[in-house]
């Protein structure tokens, strides 16, 4: 029965783990392109960016959840990060961190495993980005 | 002793039921979450690739670039192959939807990927994916006057 609720586990709980970790990468990468987007040293761009992240549909938890406790901070040499930053002339990156997504354990729980998992995720993007001409 | 002999053949019996159930339904819900992260995956990759793009301004090129968003979605190429392999098995272009939000002058300003009407066979059960997964990326492409998209 161990045995058995360890395989099952494996299969059910770690495959939602994979998914949402999957998800909250995707959301972060567009979230930081779409706050990078707006930046235009201007207090008014910041604002665009931060809402811009705030607008973005995307879900997890095989997209039925909306992201969470979203970090959005900005940088201009991608070294030091600050939430509301002073300086705006010189932002050139956005960088979105999702912490929150807590992935709850119903199977490997009952024998040992936690009751919970987190997939954090974060990704950086520049207000230059890369463009395709194909 | 035939009794006995009785009896453990019926908890056989029950027990490897609830064995085979419970291995089945394993099968069943990981091959489909596999598929799923699978279809997450490929409509990122899909999405990312199409935020990306240069497009002619006006509408009608944004539409024939949707052709080469699905392709990307499907494939994992834009162009691919006449033998190219779908990386989702059994998934097709025509169950990709690509969607823009343009700006009132036509400027793209978000696309939006999403798996329509896709089914897939966990052998004991299908499953349908329409409408999930789905992803928005913000457009951070160029939008070239002169430049010919290829």
């Amino acid at each position: 029965m161990f045995l058995l609720l360890a395989v099952i586990g494996m299969a059910f709980d770690l495959g939602r783990v994979y998914i949402a970790r999957n998800e909250a990468q995707i959301f972060t990468d567009a979230a930081s392109m779409a706050a990078a987007k707006q930046l235009d040293g201007t207090a008014a761009g910041l604002a665009r960016a931060q809402a811009a992240v705030s607008a973005l549909p995307n879900r997890w938890n095989l997209g039925t959840q909306d992201f969470s406790g979203v970090v959005t901070e900005f940088s201009a040499d991608g070294k030091r990060w600050d939430a509301q930053p002073k300086d705006l002339k010189e932002l050139h990156y956005a960088r979105v961190t999702a912490p929150d997504n807590h992935v709850t354990i119903m199977f490997l729980r009952a024998v040992g495993g936690p009751p919970s998992f987190t997939v954090p995720a974060r990704a950086v993007a520049s207000t230059n980005p890369v463009r395709l001409t194909e | 002793m035939k009794r006995e002999r009785g009896h453990a053949m019926l908890e056989l019996a029950i027990s490897a039921g609830v064995m085979v159930s419970c291995l089945v339904g394993t099968f069943q819900f990981g091959y489909t979450f596999y598929t799923y992260n699978q279809l997450v995956t490929a409509v990122g990759n899909g999405a990312r690739y199409a935020a990306q793009r240069t497009y002619l301004p006006g509408n009608e090129n944004i539409e024939q670039g949707k052709a080469a968003i699905r392709n990307m979605v499907v494939y994992g190429d834009a162009q691919p192959a006449n033998d190219a392999a779908p990386v989702v098995p059994k998934l097709t272009p025509a169950e990709v939807e690509v969607r823009w939000d343009l700006a009132g002058d036509g400027t793209p300003l978000n696309v939006n990927v999403a798996i329509k009407g896709y089914t897939t066979d966990a052998i004991f059960r299908s499953f349908a994916f329409d409408g999930r997964p789905s992803v928005q990326f913000p457009y951070v492409g160029k939008l070239a006057a002169a430049e010919r998209e290829r």
